[in-house]
């Protein structure tokens, strides 16, 4: 009897130590928008880095990047969030800066993922390709095109910038 | 985590009182035993213990989250087996880390339990297994909830209050028991019992989950899940026998 008791109350305690409290990292959870970058002169599409890309959320921060695959963050509190790109915008050099205000319109639904992790929001995009691009006299960004709008995981591309 | 600990060092509190207890019951009864002429029959007694879990009771004073009741009985129908149940009814409100929901709801829990424990002449303790079959009908209402957000760009996710209150849940579930009762008094019992549950069913919320279940405790994700109480019940004596020589010496 005594032995039961102890088993049992050996397992009760490791009950204690099961992981649920933390989410953990490798769950998949709000979604960051995923942007590639390609070269608009090629026939067909070609891969192409930006450098000292400043992206920034009027209000927030710059965020700088590098590289031909850049994950933004969008709002989960309201179904706009509006970038300004500024090409060479994370340099010190003022002078080569090109900005171009990208408008995203999204729908958001939340969805519940675990105890500890709470809920998470995934996007519908609502732009159709050509209302993203706020035209200006001298855009840098010469094309967009949405390839997913459903916004639900950051291992797949969801727009296609061409520059 | 730290609420964690405390529970299992009252659960170690708790049961290392009944060790104690018992040990001063049992020396005081074979004293009384010992002194006790054994002319007269030997009976045994059979009847319905009613009881009312004290550790519920007393949270419900004193945390302000939370509201319960839980009712035992049980029937002595052998010299060492019994039927056994509860009937509760819990309110708890759980503040997690990205998620604050109240569950409300009714539960019963039918089964049996078996002594394994030879009492002296005189005495009537338990030391006991059982089984119990669990069902649970509960709302789950999700008070608030902050949107996970690992990349805080924004800011921190701000507390969403949202107030969705999803009906019509339901659970079922195996508990096995392990638990003491020992007589303090003539006929009143105080008790304690540990049990491990196994979901059988579970009918969980769209886009939400069964954090936790009136009767069977939080869930882990899993099936599994674990509880205890602590009871002081009454002993109604029905009918006695008395017992023959021959299984005297069985024992």
């Amino acid at each position: 009897m005594k032995k039961i008791f102890l088993l049992l109350v050996v397992v009760f305690s490791l009950s204690g130590c099961e992981k649920d409290d933390i989410c953990d990292a490798s769950t998949s959870t709000t979604p960051r928008l995923v942007i590639q970058f390609y070269e608009s002169a090629a026939p067909t599409p070609v891969l192409k880095s930006v450098t000292a890309l400043g992206v920034i959320v009027p209000g927030y921060t710059t965020m700088s990047f590098n590289g031909s695959k850049i994950l933004i963050p969008l709002q989960i509190n309201d179904d706009t969030t509006i970038f300004r790109f500024i090409q060479n915008g994370a340099d010190s050099d003022l002078t080569n800066d090109n900005e171009d205000i990208l408008n995203f319109n999204y729908t958001r639904k939340k969805v519940y993922i675990s105890r500890a992790c709470g809920y998470k929001v995934l996007f519908n995009l609502t732009n159709t390709n050509t209302n993203i691009l706020t035209p200006d006299s001298d855009n840098w960004i010469k094309n967009i095109i949405i390839v997913k709008p459903n916004l639900e995981i950051e291992n797949e591309v969801h727009v296609q910038i061409y520059f | 985590m730290k609420s964690m600990y405390k529970y299992i060092f009252s659960l170690w509190f708790v049961l290392a009182t009944f060790l104690g207890h018992a040990q001063a019951q049992q020396s005081k009864d074979t004293i009384t035993a010992v002194k006790k002429d054994s002319i007269k029959p030997k009976t045994e007694r059979y009847g319905l213990r009613l009881g009312i879990d004290l550790f519920k009771l007393t949270r419900s004073f004193s945390e302000k989250n939370y509201k319960g009741i839980e009712l035992s009985g049980d029937f002595k129908f052998t010299r060492k087996h019994y039927l056994a149940g509860e009937i509760g009814n819990e309110n708890k409100t759980v503040q997690d880390d990205h998620l604050n929901f109240t569950t409300k709801g009714t539960y019963i829990k039918a089964g049996f339990d078996y002594n394994t424990y030879e009492n002296w002449f005189g005495m009537h303790n338990m030391i006991y297994v059982g089984l119990r079959y669990g069902v649970s009908t509960f709302s789950q209402t999700l008070n608030s909830y902050t949107v996970y957000n690992p990349y805080p760009y924004f800011g921190q996710s701000p507390v969403t209050v949202d107030g969705t209150k999803y009906d019509g849940l339901s659970a079922q579930w195996i508990e096995v028991v392990a638990g003491v009762k020992a007589e303090l008094f003539n006929n009143l019992y105080v008790g304690f019992s540990v049990r491990m549950n196994n979901i059988i069913s579970n009918k969980v919320p769209d886009n939400f989950d069964s954090l936790y279940i009136p009767g069977f405790n939080r869930t882990y994700g899993g099936k599994f899940g674990a509880g205890f109480n602590y009871t002081i019940s009454y002993f109604v004596p029905l009918f006695k026998t008395i017992l023959k020589p021959k299984e005297k010496k069985k024992d």
